[in-house]
């Protein structure tokens, strides 16, 4: 057996020329690369001469799972070198790894992340012993900066310390036995001619001990064996989902390739040793499951935007250089690429900046012993010269790991710098993406192939179908897909769609390229969205946009992973009023939309819960006493209100609502509004909860409260008034009867003004407005009050009589003061409640007439109609001359 | 002086060529920084290793170092090692502050000398910087931005000229000239005002170093709780420091500091200083409050009490944003002790 297995870190220049050497020297029968073995059929695919860094994307999808990851190569991956030398050679070539749908791929993206990474705690240890931040600058130090003999010797020891005695994990585990099989199988075939195999480092000294083992007993057939293959004895070699592809020929080798299991039990006599190598299968995805790999155009940016576990090596435009010209090259383009962009960008960049920056890597490389200055050299050298102030998070080559927000501008140059633009592009015979074909037929199918106007109605099964495949189409930037008309919103009561297409130039070459992200319209969608997603943290009309794109375009399994970057998108956010606006579209969404399927989405529940909390962090920490009301901020509370109503079993927590809505009210520094909203917040929710607690058999609601001791505190002391309340409230009007329990006059001492009632007291309706009615401020605490929950006004023992008693105890000025915000307050009431309250006060002072009189103006309406458009033409200059805003003039 | 033996193991087996001036090499004096297991030479700072390259090198050129960062990161700590690897001692060292005068940073005059013999150099006082330039020694500066600007800016002809005139001094004595190995090592606070009020002809003459706050959880941890536990046993305590509690603090404090939770909540930080050396004197006093008080390990509740006082300090905003803190983002988490710290808090002032 002549078996040579280089282990190599993907994407690694020096790695690359390792194996272009060792491969030139050795001529070796067979190249075995760690490469997706359901590319083999297809292996020539990949040498029809790309634009590189291309990638074999993967994708997969059965009912449980959907998974898309990308096996990338540019010119210096290790493993690309070995397909162009071992070709070169002569040698036959074969990817010996899993397919990456494979379930030990399952948590991966990227084939080619580094897998010594997820064994932190050796890096670490080495990374003190050399003194070096951190496994990047450890691999420039150990392996590309070093004198290129010895190299072999330096990468063994580098991975057998890393892999050490720990245990692989249980995908490294299936993924190494997998492959022994392969080189097993090559050797055997290759007899005395020598086998080459690139792989990671990590996996090699497993592959080797695995490999030289007898390869008897059951890992012998460890490619059946390893992988939980769900169907036993499908058909060997290549299996494409969708081509029953003919499973003997590999390209080139006509004899060894004999694959089928059954050919060692009856050839066994005299057949040459050749035709007994029994070459691994290639599992075929299980029943009822979709997977398939093609190569699609890849792009530097994407192959340096991999963050954590899925990340390999960091700056590939620097790598390219260092690739082609060798380290100074590289270095002096980095200097340049740097001083260039912050030059474009204004940003002074001095020649002494220049040389100092220079002599600085200079020195840095001779302090840490490189010949010539290695990538963080240059690196730290520009960063001592160019940044003369102090930094707000730390260099992003220090901490390993994709830029983060508030990086230095000089920094973020130089990482573009690093990262730099090519983009790959695949040769002109390579075969079409299958998102192309999927997408060509779809249009056919829905006679949306040729130019002109089509109309989708959405309560038709139909239409939702080809409103979603034209939604997909636009999500994915398919260009001669327009939306004339539709619904805005979730709640937007349109339900036509109006579209125009046209044949654009680009639409093929769109399609490729989003051929990316998935092999039908819909997965290719769902990839694109959670990306969207991914990127959207903080910037909540993002998020908003991304998620109404995902149920017009009808994709409802977006991951695993959305739902926590929605909650981390979320939770970034620091707008309230824009909160509110996400949190009451989401919740209507959620609650009602069936149209777009998405009632009860979990995913939109995640937002629900998230809004919620966010909303509710950033209420507590307002602080403007003197604040006019905002519709706007009141909206966000009522929305919360509606959350901590209906959207309970999705997470929002009740309690925590209370407790805060306790703590607002009770603030002296919060906006009056904001006061006046979450008392009357804080009361609805606090009278349901007690109502729940006693009314149901347990004695808190399983998820409306998290700390069952402060549920317990409340409902003794709140049993009277309970009796009261679910007397009066019929139970099937939930979300009233809150309302109503505050409505029906519950004593104030019982409603919270016990000590540990929800952290915070709610005194009663009466003794709260007492408290809040200052001039200044009455108007806007009630307009809080009022758009949360109107109920005590008018219910039997409410506060009108108070409320005339105050307005009516005003000072002339006062009243002045205080009447704009009242009339914004009353605002919240509809004309019906508002007549209402007009008769109740006519009757308090003994007059006779209707309330509906007094709503009546009495003047002259054409007057009121000169005054408006009188209001409206002044807006409109203050507007023109730029005075107020559109928004705010209304 | 402390580590003078480290600094004789380091130099004896020193073999690499040293800058002019140097004590030791570039190579010798990173490792009395970030330690030498084989030569028995300590880890003594917890940071980026390349900090420490980037820093020695800058100190090798003839830019001064400036050291910013936020306060409790170990900058003054850093700039004494430095020096003490560069010079083979951190003595020269000059205090800034709002009453920092030229006197202090140059020289002065012995009056009575001055007025019976003259200006000469028996009548000269040097300050750290003339004897630094004269001895050819690093110059330690610390809190340079609390000094007013126009005392700054007297360190722009020793830095760029590498000269300072005693123009009282008669004929070559006027001028002293800086020998080799003579360098400036300024520290900065952030949260002083002042960094970005220093001219920017001085800025071009120092390389800027940032110093953060320790990055990784664990190695914050075990960081207060070493220095935690060595406190508390010299006050006499003799139950060491609960480790859950500790996760608790330095939980909060990163968290407090970066203002994002581990969640990823975004949140405004405290104003006040939530450092390292903060965190390991609350951990210390919340070990004596447990321990006088209760004859036990610090709790979660004495952590709250301890927080009030050293965390938000007089500050009432912090304060709030404290409380707001225990009240919204503790019960989210998993652990007993969590639980027990919202529980205990209303043990904050006011709560």
């Amino acid at each position: 057996m002549n078996l040579t297995v280089i282990g190599v870190r993907h994407h690694s220049p020096a790695c690359a020329r390792l194996v272009g050497s060792t491969i030139a020297a050795l001529r070796p029968a067979y190249v075995l690369i760690e490469g997706p073995a359901d590319m083999n059929e297809r292996i020539g695919e990949l040498q029809l001469g790309h634009d590189l860094p291309v990638a074999v994307f993967t994708s997969y999808l059965d009912d449980r799972r959907r998974h898309g990851s990308w096996s990338p190569f540019c010119e210096y991956s290790p493993e690309w070198e070995a397909l162009r030398a071992g070709r070169e050679c002569g040698a036959e070539l074969r990817f010996i790894d899993l397919p990456a749908w494979h379930e030990a791929f399952a948590d991966r993206d990227n084939r080619y992340a580094d897998a010594e990474l997820r064994y932190v705690e050796a890096v670490d240890r080495l990374c003190t012993e050399f003194g070096v931040d951190n496994s990047d600058a450890l691999w420039d130090h150990v392996v590309e900066m070093a004198p290129a003999d010895g190299l072999q010797d330096r990468l063994t020891a580098y991975f057998d310390l890393i892999r050490g005695d720990t245990e692989a994990g249980p995908s490294d585990t299936a993924r190494e036995a997998y492959m022994a099989g392969w080189l097993r199988a090559a050797c055997q075939a290759a007899g005395d001619r020598p086998v080459v195999a690139v792989v990671g480092g990590f996996h090699r000294p497993a592959l080797l001990r695995l490999a030289t083992s007898a390869p008897s007993a059951p890992s012998a057939s460890s490619g059946t064996s390893a992988p939980p293959s769900p169907t036993p004895g499908t058909t060997s070699g290549p299996s494409l989902v969708g081509e029953a592809a003919p499973s003997s020929s590999l390209p080139g080798g006509a004899t060894s390739t004999s694959t089928s299991t059954s050919t060692d039990a009856d050839g066994a006599g005299r057949a040459l040793a050749v035709a007994d190598v029994v070459w691994p299968e290639i599992p075929a995805p299980p029943e009822g499951a979709t997977a398939g790999s093609y190569l699609v155009p890849y792009s530097f940016r994407r192959l340096d935007a991999f963050g954590g576990y899925q990340s390999g090596m960091p700056s590939p435009e620097y790598y390219q250089r260092l690739w082609e010209s060798g380290p100074e090259d590289a270095g002096r383009y980095l200097v340049s690429a740097v001083a260039g962009r912050l030059r474009k960008r204004g940003q002074p960049v001095s020649t002494a900046d220049l040389i100092a920056a220079r002599a600085g890597a200079e020195a840095l490389a001779l302090l840490r012993g490189h010949d010539r200055p290695a990538r963080v050299d240059i690196l730290d050298g520009l960063a001592s010269a160019l940044i003369s102030e102090a930094l707000e998070v730390p260099l992003p080559w220090a901490v390993r790991g994709t830029v983060s927000a508030g990086q230095h501008p000089a920094v973020v140059e130089m990482t573009a710098a690093l990262s730099g633009e090519r983009v790959g592009r695949l040769h002109p015979d390579t075969p079409l993406p299958p998102l192309v074909h999927s997408a060509t037929a779809e249009l056919e199918r829905h006679r949306l192939d040729k130019p002109g106007e089509h109309t989708a109605d959405l309560t038709e099964a139909d239409g939702r179908t080809v409103s979603r495949a034209l939604h997909r189409l636009r999500v994915l930037g398919v260009p001669g897909f327009r939306r004339d008309t539709g619904p805005a919103t979730g709640i937007d009561p349109v339900l036509r769609e109006q579209w125009t297409i046209s044949v654009h130039e680009h639409r093929l070459a769109a399609l490729i390229e989003a051929g990316g992200y998935g092999p039908t319209l819909e997965a290719a969608t769902a990839t694109l969205i959670t990306q969207r997603i991914a990127g959207a943290a903080g910037n909540l009309a993002g998020l908003a946009d991304a998620l109404f794109d995902a149920a017009l375009s009808g994709v409802t399994d977006l991951g695993a992973d959305v739902p926590a970057l929605l909650e981390r998108g979320v939770a970034a956010g620091s707008d309230v009023t824009e909160l509110g606006r996400v949190l009451s579209v989401t919740l209507a969404l959620w609650r009602h939309d069936r149209l777009l399927g998405t009632a009860g989405s979990d995913t939109l529940g995640t937002v629900i819960a998230a809004a919620t909390r966010r909303i509710l962090w950033l209420a507590e920490g307002w602080h403007a006493p003197g604040a006019p009301a905002d519709r706007n901020r009141i909206a966000a509370v009522v929305a919360v209100r509606d959350a901590a109503l209906h959207a309970v079993p999705v997470g929002v927590d009740r309690t925590a609502a209370i407790d805060v809505a306790g703590r607002i009210a009770a603030d002296r520094a919060a906006p009056p509004d904001l006061r006046g909203a979450f008392y009357g917040l804080g009361r609805t929710l606090l009278a349901l909860t007690i109502l729940e607690a006693t009314t149901s058999a347990t004695p808190a609601a399983p998820s409306a409260t998290t700390s069952s001791a402060e549920s317990a505190a409340v409902s003794p002391a709140a049993s009277p008034a309970v009796a009261i309340s679910a007397a009066s409230a019929s139970p099937t009007a939930a979300p009233f009867v809150g309302a109503s329990a505050l409505a029906v006059g519950v004593p104030a001492d019982d409603l919270g003004s016990g000590p540990a009632v929800g952290g915070g007291t709610f005194p009663a309706p009466e003794q709260a407005v007492r408290g809040a009615f200052a001039a200044g401020t009455a108007g806007d605490w009630l307009a809080g009050l009022f758009g949360v929950a109107r109920e005590p006004v008018l219910a039997p023992g409410g506060i009108l009589d108070l409320l005339d008693d105050l307005i009516g105890g005003f000072g002339g000025d006062d009243f002045l003061v205080a009447l704009p915000a009242l009339r914004q307050a009353f605002g919240y009431f509809p004309p019906r409640e508002r007549e209402a309250i007009g008769d109740r006060l006519l009757a308090r002072r003994g007059l006779a007439g209707s309330g509906r009189d007094l709503m009546r103006a009495t003047v002259d309406p054409r007057t009121v109609a000169a005054g408006m458009a009188l209001d409206e033409s002044i807006e409109r200059r203050l507007v023109r001359a730029g005075l107020v805003s559109a928004g705010e003039a209304s | 002086m402390r580590y003078a033996d480290e600094l004789a193991r380091l130099r004896a087996a020193d073999d690499a060529p040293t800058p002019p001036g140097w004590a030791l090499s570039l190579r010798a004096a990173r490792a009395f920084v970030v330690g030498d297991e084989k030569l028995g030479v300590t880890r003594k700072f917890v940071g980026d290793p390349s900090l420490i390259d980037r820093a020695l090198v800058s100190l090798a050129t003839s830019r001064g170092l400036l050291l910013v960062g936020e306060p409790g990161t170990a900058k003054s700590l850093l700039s004494e090692l430095l020096a003490a690897a560069v010079s083979g001692d951190s003595t020269l060292t000059i205090q800034g502050g709002a009453a920092t005068t030229e006197d202090q940073i140059k020289y002065s005059w012995n009056y009575a000398l001055l007025v019976a013999e003259g200006p000469t150099q028996r009548s000269l006082v040097p300050a750290p910087l003339l004897q630094g330039m004269a001895r050819g020694k690093v110059v330690r500066f610390e809190e340079i931005t609390r000094c007013p600007l126009e005392v700054q800016d007297c360190l722009l002809s020793p830095l760029s000229d590498r000269v300072l005139a005693v123009p009282e001094l008669p004929g070559a004595e006027s001028m002293v000239f800086a020998r080799e190995g003579f360098n400036i090592i300024a520290t900065a606070n952030t949260r002083d005002r002042g960094v970005n009020d220093m001219s920017s002809a001085l800025k071009r003459r120092f390389n800027f170093e940032t110093v953060f706050p320790i990055g990784d959880f664990d190695t914050e941890l075990a960081l207060v709780e070493a220095e935690a536990g060595a406190l508390l046993r010299r006050s006499g305590v003799t139950a060491p420091p609960r480790r859950d509690v500790l996760e608790v603090l330095v939980t909060a404090f990163r968290e407090l500091r970066t203002g994002r939770t581990g969640r990823g909540d975004e949140m405004e930080k405290l104003s006040s200083v939530m450092s390292t050396a903060e965190a390991v004197s609350v951990a210390h006093a919340v070990g004596l409050r447990g321990w006088f008080l209760n004859g036990t390990a610090g709790t979660t509740a004495d952590l709250v009490s301890c927080l009030a006082g050293t965390a938000a300090k007089d500050s009432p905003e912090d304060l709030a944003k404290l409380r707001r803190y225990l009240e919204q983002h503790t019960s989210w988490r998993s652990g007993p002790q969590w639980r027990e710290l919202r529980d205990a808090r209303r043990e904050l002032p006011g709560g």
